[in-house]
């Protein structure tokens, strides 16, 4: 018995040193810390449970016969953040570079299993140089192994990926598929072939950093959610991010007390709104004067500046905010924006999060560029997502709500629950210049009556009375009173019930 | 008394004249600019005209426009404020003839006080110190010795022509004159092709020092003793206050005789103002007169106890004096602060945009009021001055005034656009400024090379970073009442932490005693904070208790990145828990991007021009673009040699502070 205590003793200090001090050496070198420090950073100081120290891989090929590492290249169990249960599978680039062999895949399916049965999150800290080539076919059986796992556990628990290294190749399929992307500036890049392969292909000269690192993802390709400047402040991050989301699907949001007050009037946004309509505006100012506390965790904050989406509380609770920016584009909606949206909406409407949506909008982005790039059937998915969405919806119309743009943005007509508008708000086909213009055509070159035409149609549609009066606009309300009107809106909505029809699944035009 | 005014200005002056009338029971009438649509102004008084486009000409300088307004609404006065139309000859007499009362002096007393030579004339005629000086150029080295005798040791010798330091030199005895006469000639000779050079007395340790004076229509005069207004950055007076902490009972006296007698020489109707330069040995020197309300006439008021609007309109009604000479009587010090939209970080730059935040500290009657013009969600234009507040507090003494100055600024939060309130905060630290040693001079000699957050230590940096640590376990605490937690398994944080900053790390252990009271200790410093209970997380001001002593201190967070300000001191801190720090050391220090190749906007405003081209090459100093902000043409120039590679702004672009202008290779 003793004996097998002091054998334990060694087998788990074996383990944890995982490729040894040289190589964690070598990682803190980089600036990067091992798969267990980060552990320790993101949970509750001494929760963390492992399963599989002890794990390692069968393969005999290449020599791997002789080389065995406790692990084998991740540390998976679970642990909790502020006192939630969440799994945790972190990658040990320490350990064969932290590549994916048949073991250490099964190691993550089978934490995923487990958080699948128990409805909680799993998040992944990635970092691993790819399949273990080594092992061949049984690595990649591995990588679709948890492939698999993703997509059935997409909508039932939410799953977050952090990547804080390399991730290439098929390996970047697994965080693709998760809810989240979060990458470490500077340390992490993404791609599906590096830029030795980009190279031989098609000449082109790009560095990784370039090709895949944390900028690129979350400036340009909008495959990443957020990046941070370090391990730490990731990680610490994810803290704060994990604590807006429910553990699973059948599960309401969290409560997190608050001693902000619903009735907190804020007078300064009645002057939000400029006198002149082509004034823009920042709209993540009301959205900051709105929630609890001032605090907003964005996601994409960089990327289709155009449109802002992001997790905030209102009287403690998670709400899920969506606002069109007018000081990029005037607001437009275009392709990436309305994909950005439309992922976020589909997010908050799977995990049961309410979605609150300031709208000023003049439409969408015209151009070949965006009829080319199928604005068409990406606008649709916004569309979709909202009309799809049983979950609280309030919006807000803060100034223009002009055209196909106005219906897709949580209008009455896609079942919002409570529809506002600001006095400030214009609700029409298009602004009074366009209108005129097509439906006087005759006058055209008449500019004293174009002139009192738009007149007209201004006086008609650039005030949200003739929305109102058809009851598309709940009330017209004082933007000071915007929270206090949310909050009870929302507490309205606390018991809401409302089932789409059954379906295997619909088909949202991808 | 009338029955309606108008008030021919904007800002925190428009406001200040309306709360008067409206105590006075007089009703109001406000003149505005389209870029005003939303001012304060517009909304504290009783009726309010538009008089034209945001350019002051168009506007507030507009005499037609504003006496029509006056017949519109049938106001029988005008009140003018400072600035703008407040001592402009013209209007006043202009009103006078329309038959609408200008609150204010005679336009004959403008006019006298007006002209700088006529007034220095007229003021030596009453009686009023001037300061010695020989007028016409100096022939000869022997000539200007014989002067100087004349006028008394130390003089300055100064070249007709001259300017920015060059052509100047001070003299102290015979030997020194004879020099620097040939020095100054030679020097102006060469520079500006102009020889002549004259002589006055040179002041030493200059300060500037101004007298109130009132006078009535029946030849009834008063002084309201001296501000002191030597805080001054490029001839803009930033902090001003009185009595002055300089003269004794007689020079105020003999000042404010003086005054009075120059008010009576031009049968001055009115508020005026006396501005005196005072040197080390309390000789004081007429420089000019003002014939309007100061900027800083609050501080007279708090000492005095009067409302000087109040009496302008008395008088401006027909009314005598109030108090005579003999009733008035100075109580406490007061002080005030001019909060200006500008970035003390950027060479004072002015800042415009909209107001996100604008919370001033609340005022407590005798003690701290605030003037403003301005209201959170505002907007602050590129078209007026840069002055949106003032802060003005009283004490028994100067430095109870000057620790009220600094609990109302470490209060005061402005959110969107910056304001000087940190280099206030800095000066009422200033050892220099905290015993008086004021001259003119004080700001240049004090910060020669511009202001940094660097030149505001705290006194007790440690104590800060006890506070952060506090904060951070309240808020972790907080965040471990999240519902959905694992039965039987809440969390608690653990109580030790790190505080990580510039200087290193602090370990604190911080023990919750109650929801608002905390004991945090370091090493031997055990400090039990106490919050205020009404704080709520998120807000930006936080008053705390340390100990007994109450602290007002601003706190941010931007990340996991603390942001504390206090007394104009800045703590950027992280405040992690103690087994996380270990790991902080391993994280890789990040220099800024290198943006030197790039010609960034220093503030927000308009692209007037560029003035190189792709492709350019360009020499050190040479004229690359203007932006026009505030009124003011800024021209940025090349730091050092090199080429354009690109124009990324338009002319004609609103840039916003640090936008991308152009880019070298």
């Amino acid at each position: 018995m003793q004996d097998i205590i002091r054998r334990l003793e060694e087998q788990r200090a074996r383990a944890r040193l995982g490729g040894g001090e040289r190589r964690i050496a070598a990682q803190h070198a980089k600036g990067k810390l091992t798969a267990r420090e980060r552990i320790e950073v993101l949970l509750d100081e001494g929760s963390f449970e492992e399963w599989d120290m002890f794990k390692e891989h069968r393969c005999t090929d290449f020599g791997m016969d002789e080389e065995h590492i406790p692990g084998d290249g991740v540390v998976t169990g679970y642990g909790t953040i502020n006192g939630r249960l969440v799994f945790v599978f972190s990658q040990d680039f320490t350990v064969f570079g932290g590549s994916l062999s048949e073991a250490h895949a099964e190691k993550i399916c089978k934490i995923m299993d487990q958080a699948m049965k128990v409805g909680a999150p799993v998040i992944g800290l990635n970092d691993s140089g790819g399949a273990r080539i080594q092992e061949g076919v049984a690595s990649l059986g591995g990588y679709a192994d948890v492939f698999q796992r993703n997509v059935l556990a997409s909508g039932v628990i939410p799953q977050i990926s952090m990547i804080m290294g390399p991730c290439a190749g098929g390996a970047v399929y697994s965080p693709a598929m998760t809810d989240f992307i979060f990458m470490v500036k500077d340390t992490s890049y993404m791609f599906v072939t590096g830029p030795d392969v980009v190279k031989t292909v098609t000449h082109e000269e790009v560095t990784a950093e370039e090709l895949g690192g944390a900028i690129t993802h979350t400036t340009r390709s909008g495959v990443a959610d957020a990046a941070f400047e370090n391990d730490i402040e990731a990680l610490l991050q994810l803290r704060r991010f994990f604590d807006f989301l429910p553990l699973n699907n059948r599960e309401k949001p969290p409560v997190r007390p608050t001693s902000d007050v619903a009735e907190r009037m804020e007078p300064s946004l009645d002057t939000l709104v400029p006198d002149n309509p082509n004034q823009p505006y920042d709209i993540k100012e009301l959205i900051l004067k709105v929630v609890d506390e001032g605090d907003f965790f964005e996601i994409q904050p960089d990327y289709a500046k155009n449109i802002v989406v992001g997790f905030g509380r209102m009287e403690g609770k998670t709400v899920g905010f969506v606002a069109n920016q007018p000081m990029v584009l005037a607001g437009c909606l275009d392709i990436k924006s309305s994909i950005k949206a439309a992922r976020f909406v589909r997010f908050c409407d799977a995990f049961n999060i309410p979605i609150v949506t300031f709208v000023d909008v003049p439409g969408f982005l015209p151009g070949t560029a965006q009829e080319y790039g199928g604005i068409i059937k990406h606008g649709a998915k916004l569309l979709y997502a909202y009309a799809e969405a049983t979950v609280p919806k309030i919006t807000v119309i803060t100034r223009k709500a002009y055209g196909g743009a106005y219906d897709v943005m949580s209008s009455k007509h896609l079942r919002g629950d409570v529809n506002f508008a600001w006095p400030t708000a214009e609700i029409a086909v298009m602004g009074p210049k366009g209108a005129v213009e097509i439906i006087f055509r005759d006058e055209k070159n008449d500019p004293e009556k174009i002139a009192a035409r738009e007149a007209e149609y201004r006086e008609k549609f650039a005030n949200p009375f003739v929305a109102a009066r058809r009851g598309y606009i709940d009330d017209v309300i004082m933007p000071h009173a915007t929270r206090k009107r949310i909050c009870r809106s929302l507490a309205m909505l606390e018991d809401k019930k409302l089932e789409n029809p059954w379906r295997k699944h619909g088909n949202i035009p991808l | 008394m009338f029955k309606k005014i108008l008030i021919a200005n904007r800002g925190e002056i428009a406001c200040r004249v309306i709360k008067t009338a409206r105590k006075m029971g007089i009703a109001t009438v406000a003149v505005y600019s389209e870029a005003d649509r939303r001012a304060l102004h517009v909304q504290l008084a009783d009726e309010a005209v538009c008089i034209g486009p945001a350019p002051s000409k168009e506007s507030y300088l507009a005499m037609d426009k504003i006496i029509a307004v006056c017949k519109q609404t049938g106001a029988e006065a005008v009140h003018p404020g400072y600035g703008f139309l407040s001592e402009n000859e013209e209007f006043a007499r202009r009103l006078e003839e329309e038959g609408i009362v200008f609150i204010g002096p005679k336009h004959a007393a403008i006019a006298a006080m007006g002209d700088k030579i006529a007034s220095k004339k007229l003021a030596m005629q009453a009686g009023v110190n001037t300061i010695p000086g020989y007028n016409d150029p100096i022939e000869s080295a022997d000539e200007a010795v014989r002067i100087a005798r004349d006028i008394g040791y130390p003089v300055m010798i100064k070249a007709s022509a001259g300017g920015g330091g060059k052509g100047l030199r001070v003299a102290y005895d015979d030997a020194q004159c004879r020099e620097g006469f040939e020095s100054c000639r030679n020097e102006a000779r060469n520079a500006f092709g102009d020889d002549r050079v004259f002589i006055e007395k040179f002041v030493e340790e200059p300060r500037h020092i101004e007298i109130q004076v009132f006078g009535d229509a029946y030849g009834n005069y008063v002084y309201l003793f001296e501000r002191e207004c030597s805080v001054q950055r490029r001839h803009q007076k930033v902090v001003e206050e009185a009595p002055s902490p300089f003269i004794d009972p007689d020079t105020r006296r003999a000042m404010g005789e003086q005054a009075v007698a120059l008010a009576r020489a031009v049968q001055y109707q009115s508020a005026g103002t006396v501005e005196f330069v005072v040197g080390k040995d309390k000789s004081f020197y007429f420089l000019e007169m003002n014939t309007r309300l100061q900027v800083e006439h609050p501080v007279t008021e708090m000492i005095t106890g009067l409302d000087l609007v109040e009496w302008m309109i008395r008088i401006a009604a027909g009314e005598k004096l109030p108090l005579s000479q003999s009733e008035l009587r100075i109580d406490g010090w007061a002080m005030e602060c001019r909060i200006n939209a500008e970035d003390p970080f950027r060479g004072f730059l002015p800042s415009t945009g909209r107001l996100v935040k604008f919370r001033p500290p609340a005022e407590v009657p005798g003690q701290l009021r605030v003037d403003t013009g301005v209201y959170e969600g505002g907007e602050i234009s590129m078209y007026y001055d840069s002055m949106i507040a003032k802060l003005i507090v009283h004490g028994r003494d100067r430095l109870e005034a000057i620790e009220r100055m600094q609990e109302a600024l470490d209060a005061f939060v402005i959110r969107g656009i910056h304001s000087n309130i940190p280099f206030q905060a800095a000066l009422m630290q200033h050892p220099r400024f905290r015993e008086g040693r004021l001259t003119t001079g004080f700001i240049a000699e004090e910060f020669p090379e511009g202001f940094t957050p660097e030149m505001v230590p705290h006194e007790d940096p440690l104590m800060l970073r006890l506070i952060l640590a506090a904060v951070e376990h309240k808020l972790r605490l907080r965040n471990a009442r999240l519902s959905g937690q694992m039965n039987g398994h809440r969390y608690t944080p653990s109580p030790n932490y790190q505080v990580i900053d510039a200087q290193g790390a602090t370990a604190a252990t911080v023990e919750e005693l109650s929801d608002t009271r905390f004991v945090v200790r370091s090493g031997d410093r055990v400090l039990q904070i106490d919050f205020d209970p009404r704080w709520r997380l998120g807000e930006i001001v936080l008053q705390v208790r340390i100990g007994d002593a109450p602290m007002t201190v601003q706190l941010e967070r931007e990340g996991i990145l603390y942001v504390l300000r206090h007394h104009g001191a800045e703590l950027r801190a992280r405040v992690l828990p103690a087994h996380i720090a270990a790991l902080w050391s391993l994280m890789p220090v990040k220099s800024p991007p290198d943006m030197s190749k790039f010609l960034l906007s220093p503030m927000p405003g308009l692209l007037r021009e560029v003035a190189v081209a792709e492709g350019q090459e360009v020499k050190a100093g040479e004229k690359l673009a203007v932006i026009e902000a505030m009124k003011m043409e800024n021209i940025l120039r090349a730091e050092q040699d090199g080429k354009v590679k690109k124009i990324v702004a338009k002319p004609g672009a609103s840039l916003a502070v640090d936008e991308v202008i152009l880019e070298f290779e």
